[in-house]
């Protein structure tokens, strides 16, 4: 007869392999058409801020699935496009509103490097994965014979909250605003081992944000 | 003999549970209190900047060459930043894109005149040639200071490094000085926890060293002293 723990923790791998619950949500708001054609895009995130700086791997994974699949979209990495247009996009000097777009993209030398390199829209991205709502306990000690031994239940929730705004550097505006949040439990049950159970909120979030990006950037 | 080949076994496995345990206890201990020792040579990207017709020197000391921050935090160890490697690089290719025409310069005393007489070395350019200029620049630095997520409470590791911008002429007169400041951060959570001391402070400082290569660029002709100089050669903003 299984015990109650090891029950639980079957119940509990089953219910994670379903995804560990996590939900999301998906929101778009287009101001114009769009029309790539044989442009590229841009994905990059926002680093002037003090405090939520979005995490470097979200947007290497957003940039990484839009240019993957059937259905991929040409993408310069961040790092070369900002490598491309010194000094124009470091943290501090990088277009926060439209009017500084419109200010920057006008100067020649920039306006000549931006059609070299062949990129028509920037997504920049804002957000982040935050943990929340920790509760329960995880107590590890040596049991006889040397060996650790680990017992108890440990919950936690995270919620990733992302948007995405795209601008038309060839006609100087913001042509929307996509935005991915999901939201899961994550668990770790213990019975002598640990077994981790992790909502992949961030893994889910961008997914959905650069099937979003390709759906608003792609072919009609 | 099965039952000694088990003993041995569990013994070999608690052997390895302890170095293991000893492993991570030392690299507990490390990562509270290791301090971090980064040396960063980069350059930077070419700026996308108008250049002036100005004919200019550049001359980097020794000091700023070579320059090393050294700090022991009582609470979080000793760290080194090694930026000096550097400085000549990331301003050589600033100067380079500002001004139509830079001279690499140094400092050479004539033969007959020794340190002892009081006067300062003249700039002369370091391939020996013959050159006219306008002005020199010459960048110092004049402090550098970080900061760890540990230390601030944010998720930021910082890196602030303040120089002294002159121009000088060929007699080493400072004809315009400003102050220059290069910012850079770099998200703890963008690094595992194993290196993250160096890696985040070497983040921090390349991102600073880019933040006063822009900033140079771009606020050049807003400095008072600077235009001041630019009207004296009769040299306007592009």
């Amino acid at each position: 007869m299984r015990s109650k723990p090891l029950t639980l923790t079957y119940v509990l791998g089953a219910f994670c392999l379903a995804g560990c619950g996590v939900q999301s949500t998906t929101q778009e708001v287009r101001q114009a058409q769009t029309d790539l054609g044989d442009h590229s895009i841009v994905i990059l995130s926002r680093k002037h801020k003090t405090q939520g700086e979005t995490e470097d791997d979200f947007v290497s994974c957003v940039s990484g699935n839009v240019n993957s699949g059937d259905d991929s979209l040409p993408v310069l990495a961040e790092q070369d496009f900002v490598d491309a247009t010194f000094p124009w996009f470091e943290p501090r000097t990088a277009p926060l509103t439209m009017d500084d777009l419109s200010n920057v993209i006008n100067r020649p030398l920039l306006t000549e490097r931006i059609q070299e390199i062949g990129v028509r829209y920037l997504v920049w991205i804002e957000g982040t994965t935050q943990r929340s709502d920790e509760s329960g306990s995880l107590q590890c000690t040596v049991v006889s014979g040397g060996i650790p031994a680990c017992f108890g239940f440990l919950s936690w929730e995270n919620g990733a909250n992302y948007e995405a705004s795209v601008w038309d550097v060839h006609k100087g505006m913001n042509v929307g605003t996509l935005s991915s949040e999901a939201s899961g439990t994550s668990f770790v049950p213990a019975v002598v081992v640990p077994l981790p159970f992790i909502a992949r909120v961030r893994q889910r979030a961008c997914d959905k944000l650069a099937e979003q990006i390709k759906g608003f950037l792609g072919p009609a | 003999m099965t039952h000694t080949s088990a003993a041995s076994s569990t013994s070999a496995l608690r052997h390895r549970i302890l170095s293991v345990a000893t492993l991570l206890a030392a690299l507990a201990v490390s990562g509270c209190k290791g301090g971090a020792s980064v040396t960063v040579d980069i350059s930077v990207p070419r700026p996308l900047v108008e250049p002036m017709g100005v004919a200019v020197g550049m001359y980097f000391n020794d000091e700023l060459k070579n320059y090393i921050h050294e700090e022991d935090l009582a609470d979080f160890g000793t760290y080194s930043i090694d930026i000096g490697a550097s400085q000549a690089s990331v301003f050589a290719q600033v100067f380079e894109a500002m001004f139509g025409n830079v001279v690499p310069m140094v400092k050479q005393r004539p033969a007959n005149v020794s340190e002892d007489d009081g006067q300062d070395a003249a700039l002369v350019s370091a391939d020996g040639r013959s050159v006219e200029v306008e002005g020199v620049l010459a960048p110092s630095i004049e402090e550098v200071q970080f900061a760890l997520p540990d230390q601030t409470g944010g998720d930021f590791y910082e890196v602030w490094i303040r120089y002294r911008m002159e121009i000088l002429d060929t007699n080493g007169k400072a004809l315009a000085e400003w102050p220059l400041i290069g910012y850079g951060k770099a998200n703890q959570r963008n690094y595992g926890s194993l290196d993250q001391k160096e890696a985040g402070l070497y983040a921090a400082a390349i991102w600073a060293l880019r933040d006063a290569a822009a900033v140079l660029s771009f606020q050049f002709h807003d400095q008072t002293a600077v235009q001041g100089w630019l009207a004296s050669v009769g040299a306007s903003s592009p």
